[in-house]
């Protein structure tokens, strides 16, 4: 039987002589061809480097694209905490099992407190500003918001049973900690419900009918000044500071059938009843009414002085619309929404036609309260157009959210609400103060159009101007 | 009195509006039995192309229904061809599906090109009107109803005088017998549906300086615009004026001595009775069935 370590020299040389040795054929085909390349530049990229070798035997040039990418180590540390704790739950398993090290636990209690500490720092720190002017990654410019703060937006499509759905989802499947609410009462109606039933916090923009307030909830908050109720206030207080010759004799309501609308314009009604505003017409319509023709020639056949309309959207310009084409001109009129709307100018043929229409706001651009400037500059500078009320309301909401937290320092539900029920909370549209069902304290503010602007007339610490129109200008037309 | 005056004015303006919205709809609806659902589409999306010609180029929304017309036309075209008469070689039913999934698209197209925000034309006589004693007649409204009346006429001669018009009479009544004659049902489809689109641009341009619309709009007057054939039977041109005027006038008055939310409920009850009392319509003559088989 032939030895294991057997070799046959002949064969062995052949081996040698082309393939084995630093001498071989092949070795010298390799150093002829790095000969010939040995200036060519080289690119190594590994998993986490780049290196460039420039060539000629020069030092490579090494460019760390992982650990160095900006924002890498950031993101990383957030999406690595779900191993960190399977990390830490391994390492416990482990002490149980045999006895630990010297600490007794393998170290898995101090690790612990360390990820934690670490964890609510890295929280305290993380805010949009810090993405976007910091970090600064520019494949994240535009999405700092998100990043900073998980902000699930689901659309409503104007729906209350979509709403509630919405929500269901919001609290059951995405375990969110924090609720915002949506726009509109209608909506705001079963989004607060289903908040109420899980104990959730619900501080709601805009959708402010008063009988949102009634029904017992402790966690719902109005991020605007009033609520339907108090709508009228400045209003119906500036009428009663008319003399009473001036003060119009007769007056029209007319409202949409929605929960916030049709509510104020029945607390117009009677208070300016009480004040000897006598009614000569009033009516509510339909959500999907588009012709005001009839309901025009109605209110212009009873000549009243006022006319009030509970509108919501289009269909205030659309009741001008039909009152422009019977020529009829009331000595005041006053509409809800509408004509905070940008396209209602134009809407009922230019900005002079608006002259001396009155409306109620919750927000304006030019007033002075804290933050209020700092918050138009920052959305025109960032949507490149000056911010709508609908915004207002939805930053107020935040600032409400906000303002909370900070002083809570928690996510707990009821001492949120707890905090909010007992604090004044300063915002862009003036100090919030809620009663006991979330409904604010004050009063929204009452503007007219004066000359293409939609001033601030009353209170008088918030307007804008001293002057009134005591009397619609008539419409421009023929 | 003087209301009830009033009432009656503008009962029979917007009726008129109502008849020139429904003329395509008549057509296709009752020529070729196809209920055509995105003729409310095609509605607002003359609206808005009328917008357009208004807003940058000035040219009034009357005026610019005449343009219009051309491009709804090809589309109109391009619909039945492309979409509609295929459908219907396999089943017709299924006609009235496929002119909704048309509608729809059309409503995204809208929205993309246009945007949500209501809009509307406001040339000088949008807010104007003539004053008769006690009673006004809205400039607006008036021109549109008269343009209604026009194009109802022209319409109805067309369909009266040439050949095209005898036709389309002809595929309405009894299509094999004109199948028999020479009348090819691909062309009269085409035809009616150039036709029927076309006509939408003249109810747009209405459409546009009367009310503020959105690209969803079409909903509120696709169900008014059926109202408006059924109540005055099918394929009848005079007669959709006709039902127009007497829906228009039905509301008014409703809205005036009862209530404005009962006169949204108007033209459900009128079409009710009418199907309840007379089937085919008000204005329209019994068919034969066997004749139309």
């Amino acid at each position: 039987m032939p030895s294991a370590t057997f070799e046959s020299p002949e064969l062995v040389d052949l081996f040698t002589t082309y393939t084995a040795s630093p001498d071989s054929i092949g070795a010298h085909l390799a150093r002829a061809t790095a000969r010939e390349a040995e200036h060519d530049p080289l690119l190594v990229v590994t998993g986490t480097d780049l290196a460039l070798y420039p060539g000629g035997g020069a030092a490579p040039v090494i460019e760390p694209y992982r650990l160095a990418s900006r924002g890498f180590k950031e993101l990383a540390g957030i999406s690595h905490l779900g191993p960190a704790l399977a990390t830490l739950a391994k390492l416990r398993e482990l002490a149980a099992r045999d006895g630990g090290d010297d600490s007794g636990d393998d170290g898995w209690r101090a690790d612990s407190a360390r990820l934690l500490a670490a964890t609510k720092a890295a929280r305290a720190a993380n805010s949009a500003p810090l993405w976007r002017d910091q970090i600064a990654v520019r494949a994240f410019a535009g999405r700092e918001e998100p990043i900073a703060v998980r902000l699930d937006r689901l659309d409503d499509g104007f729906d209350p049973n979509q709403t509630a759905a919405d929500y269901t989802r919001l609290i059951s499947q995405d375990h969110v900690n924090l609720l915002l609410g949506t726009f509109s009462s209608l909506l705001n109606a079963p989004a607060s419900a289903i908040a109420a039933r899980q104990g959730m916090l619900y501080v709601e923009p805009s959708g402010g009918a008063a009988t949102l307030f009634t029904r017992g909830f402790t966690d719902l908050f109005f991020a605007q000044p009033g609520t339907t109720t108090s709508l009228p206030d400045q209003f119906v207080a500036w009428i009663a500071s008319l003399p009473a010759s001036e003060r119009p004799a007769t007056a029209a309501y007319v409202t949409q059938d929605d929960p916030s609308a049709s509510p104020a314009v029945a607390v117009f009604r009677t208070r300016l009843q009480a004040l000897g505003v006598k009614t000569v017409y009033y009516q509510v319509y339909d959500p999907s009414t588009t012709n005001f023709d009839s309901i025009a020639a109605a209110i212009a056949h009873t000549q009243p002085q006022m006319i009030i309309q509970g509108a919501v959207a289009d269909d205030g310009a659309q009741f001008v619309r039909s009152l422009q084409k019977l020529n009829y001109n009331p000595k005041i009129l006053f509409q809800t929404n509408a004509p905070t709307d940008e396209t209602y100018p134009s809407a009922i043929g230019g900005a002079a036609g608006a002259d001396g229409v009155f409306t109620a706001q919750s927000w304006s651009a030019t007033a002075s309260y804290p933050g209020n400037q700092s918050f138009v500059q920052a959305y025109t500078k960032m949507f490149g157009a000056p911010p709508t009320e609908d915004a207002a309301n939805s930053y107020t909401a935040g600032q409400v959210l906000q303002a909370a937290i900070k002083a809570v320092g928690s996510l707990n539900q009821a001492a949120l609400a707890t905090w909010l029920h007992g604090h004044t909370v300063a915002t862009i549209v003036g100090p919030l103060k809620w009663d006991k069902a979330g409904d604010p304290e004050g009063s929204l503010l009452l503007s007219q159009w004066q000359h293409g602007t939609l001033q601030i007339v009353a209170p008088a610490s918030a307007a804008t101007t001293k002057t009134i129109l005591l009397t619609k200008p008539a419409w421009e037309n023929g | 009195m003087t209301e009830l005056l009033q009432a009656v004015i503008f009962g029979v303006l917007t009726g008129g509006v109502y008849a020139l919205m429904a003329t395509g709809l008549t057509l296709t609806f009752g020529v070729m039995k196809i209920v055509n659902l995105a003729q409310g589409a095609f509605l607002i999306l003359s609206a808005y192309l009328c917008w357009t010609l208004w807003a940058h180029l000035g040219i009034d929304p009357l005026l610019g229904s005449l343009i219009v017309t051309v491009p709804l036309a090809v589309l109109g075209i391009g619909v039945y061809r492309f979409i509609v008469e295929r459908v219907q070689r396999h089943d017709h039913g299924l006609t009235i599906v496929v002119t909704f999934a048309v509608a729809l698209v059309a409503e995204a197209v809208i929205a993309l090109v246009w945007g949500p925000d209501p809009t509307a034309t406001t040339p000088a006589y949008f807010n104007q009107a003539f004053t008769l004693g006690p009673v006004t007649v809205p400039r607006a409204q008036l021109y549109a109803c008269l343009l209604a009346v026009a194009v109802t006429a022209v319409l109805q001669l067309g369909l009266k005088r040439t050949w095209l018009g005898h036709a389309i009479t002809a595929a309405a009544q009894n299509p094999e017998g004109a199948r028999l004659i020479g009348v090819e049902p691909k062309k009269i489809g085409t035809w009616i549906f150039a036709i029927a689109t076309a006509t939408t641009a003249f109810g747009g341009a209405a459409l546009s300086f009367l009310y503020q619309f959105t690209p969803d709009s079409q909903d509120t007057w696709i169900g008014l615009t059926l109202s408006v054939v059924i109540l005055g039977g099918l394929g009848s041109i005079t007669g959709a004026f006709a039902a127009g005027v007497l829906l228009g006038l039905a509301e008014s008055v409703t809205s005036t001595y009862i209530s404005v939310r009962w006169a949204e409920a108007v033209p459900t009850i009128l079409i009710l009775l009418v199907l309840l009392i007379r089937p085919q319509g008000l204005f329209t003559l019994a068919a034969r069935q066997d004749a139309a088989a």
